[in-house]
């Protein structure tokens, strides 16, 4: 069954025709070619899928794209603005906080909704809101460094 | 994943009337962290879908000085985590719900789909047991409600009939002097499900002595059980260390784990009995503390 969704990616009012069975990420992917948030474990653990619905993490993975009708939806793409990168894009780069990078976008946008939320987060509280982020190239301390210091701590 | 129908209905009656249009094989669909898992595996293929995301009157979380704490199904565990309200009244939620998953499925996921799955490896079950929680429940003949305790049948089998849905879980007030805590070990991450949880309450009564008191255990059993021997044990006495390790010890007896990759039987068996045996003691200081 099909169905047309308005919704609005990186600030843009969109409007498509889905499959009711697709996932979010595959749409955001495939059919408006944003390739920044990524496909690994497909059951919501891994967090490379990451994508804000309305200000929120979810995993682009599960959430199927007919129930982001009507939202706001944001992808890595979106982050910068006016050609100028994110405050978290200009520390990662600065802490190298990335290898491979395949994780990055699901840690920027996981990031970018806890600094929303909680603009000056503890060092525990930074750890606990991005524990289901994997970084499989084993960066986490530097991603720490760069989220606390766009934190201000 | 099959193709279904996929309807948004906007209020409970039509949501329950769809339901029961659907026979056997509509299905409910909230925050579909469950439900997507089994349809993309094909373990459930559904002909209708209906998503009750769109009925506004499943939102909210409302305090009542005397019905209690009344919160809406499709309140997501991020909104219970965050709510100021609950921070006020029920504290012990908020902390719960850290631990929840992560901060994606919280975002997505409800409170009603947690209670309403009858999924084995949960954390919510066990602690709104521990506080007497009930549901209200609807159908397309009426409403009803219900003690969370009675709703378990089974692994993921509840008494919910196919054209019902859980409305709410209300959570009546305190008593004064009540302790309450939970425990959640989980064996492998932080943000792998459970492989055991147990909450406790104790309520005392003159003298310390523990008047109500709560054991219920989690991912140990096919639903959430109350641990009925070892609260009896403990009631009406104060509690002491070794009061505490007895309860323990007569807990690990009445739940039945399975083995799997979160721990064999025997080593959850033990964890039954650690945790029952800490949360008693941490839950009593707290109550006469208080
Ligand atoms: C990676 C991962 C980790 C998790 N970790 C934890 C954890 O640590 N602790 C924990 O407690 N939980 C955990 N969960 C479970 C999660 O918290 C969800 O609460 C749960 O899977 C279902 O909620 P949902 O709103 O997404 O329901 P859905 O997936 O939409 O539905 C689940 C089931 O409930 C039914 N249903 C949903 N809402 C209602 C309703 N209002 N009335 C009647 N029936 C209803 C549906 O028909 C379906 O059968 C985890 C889930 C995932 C995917
Ligand atoms: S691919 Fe979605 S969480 Fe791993
Ligand atoms: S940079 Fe390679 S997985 Fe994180």
């Amino acid at each position: 069954m099909k169905k047309s969704i308005h919704f609005r990616v990186n600030g843009i009012d969109t409007a498509i025709e889905v499959e009711t069975h697709q996932m979010l990420l595959q749409v955001v992917r495939e059919s408006l070619g944003l390739t920044g948030a990524k496909f690994a474990c497909g059951i919501q653990v891994c967090g490379t899928c990451t994508l804000l619905l309305n200000g929120k993490p979810v995993s682009g993975c599960s959430v199927l794209a007919v129930d982001a009708d009507g939202s706001d939806v944001l992808t890595v793409e979106g982050l910068a603005k006016d050609g100028q990168l994110h405050p978290l894009q200009e520390a990662f780069m600065e802490f190298g906080a990335l290898q491979c990078g395949y994780c990055t976008p699901g840690f920027l946008l996981t990031a970018k909704a806890l600094l929303d939320e909680n603009p000056h987060p503890s060092e525990e509280e930074i750890r606990s809101y991005l524990a289901g982020n994997f970084c499989r190239c084993g960066c986490y301390q530097e991603i720490m460094r760069a989220i606390q210091k766009v934190a201000g701590r | 994943m099959k193709p279904f129908e996929y309807l948004e209905p906007t209020t409970v009656s039509e949501a329950c009337a769809l339901l029961k249009k659907g026979g056997g094989e509509a299905r409910v669909f909230a925050g579909g962290a469950l439900m997507t898992i089994l349809m993309k595996e094909g373990l459930l293929e559904p002909k209708t879908l209906i998503n009750i995301k769109r009925i506004s009157g499943l939102k909210g979380i409302d305090f009542h000085p005397q019905e209690g704490l009344a919160i809406g199904a499709l309140v997501t565990h991020h909104e219970l985590e965050t709510s100021g309200i609950v921070k006020e009244k029920l504290p012990i939620l908020c902390a719960v719900e850290k631990d929840v998953a992560n901060i994606r499925v919280r975002s997505m996921a409800t409170v009603g789909g947690n209670l309403a799955s009858g999924e084995p490896l949960t954390d919510l079950p066990q602690v709104f047991i521990a506080l007497d929680a009930r549901i209200k429940i609807a159908s397309s003949s009426g409403e009803r409600v219900m003690p969370l305790e009675d709703l378990y049948v089974d692994y993921y089998q509840t008494r919910l009939a196919g054209d019902e849905i859980v409305t709410q879980v209300i959570v009546p007030p305190v008593p004064e002097r009540t302790g309450i805590e939970y425990i959640r070990f989980s064996s492998s991450s932080v943000v792998d499900k459970p492989c055991v949880g147990v909450a406790t309450r104790i309520s005392l009564g003159p003298q310390r002595l523990c008047q109500t008191v709560r054991i219920v255990l989690g991912c140990v059993g096919p639903t959430p059980l109350r641990a009925k021997k070892a609260e009896a044990l403990v009631a009406g006495k104060p509690l002491d260390p070794k009061l505490a390790e007895e309860a323990g010890a007569v807990a690990t007896g009445e739940c039945s784990p399975v083995s799997d990759l979160r721990g064999s039987e025997r080593y959850k068996r033990a964890v039954v009995g650690v945790l029952v045996r800490r949360a008693l003691a941490q839950a009593y200081e707290s109550a006469s503390r208080s």
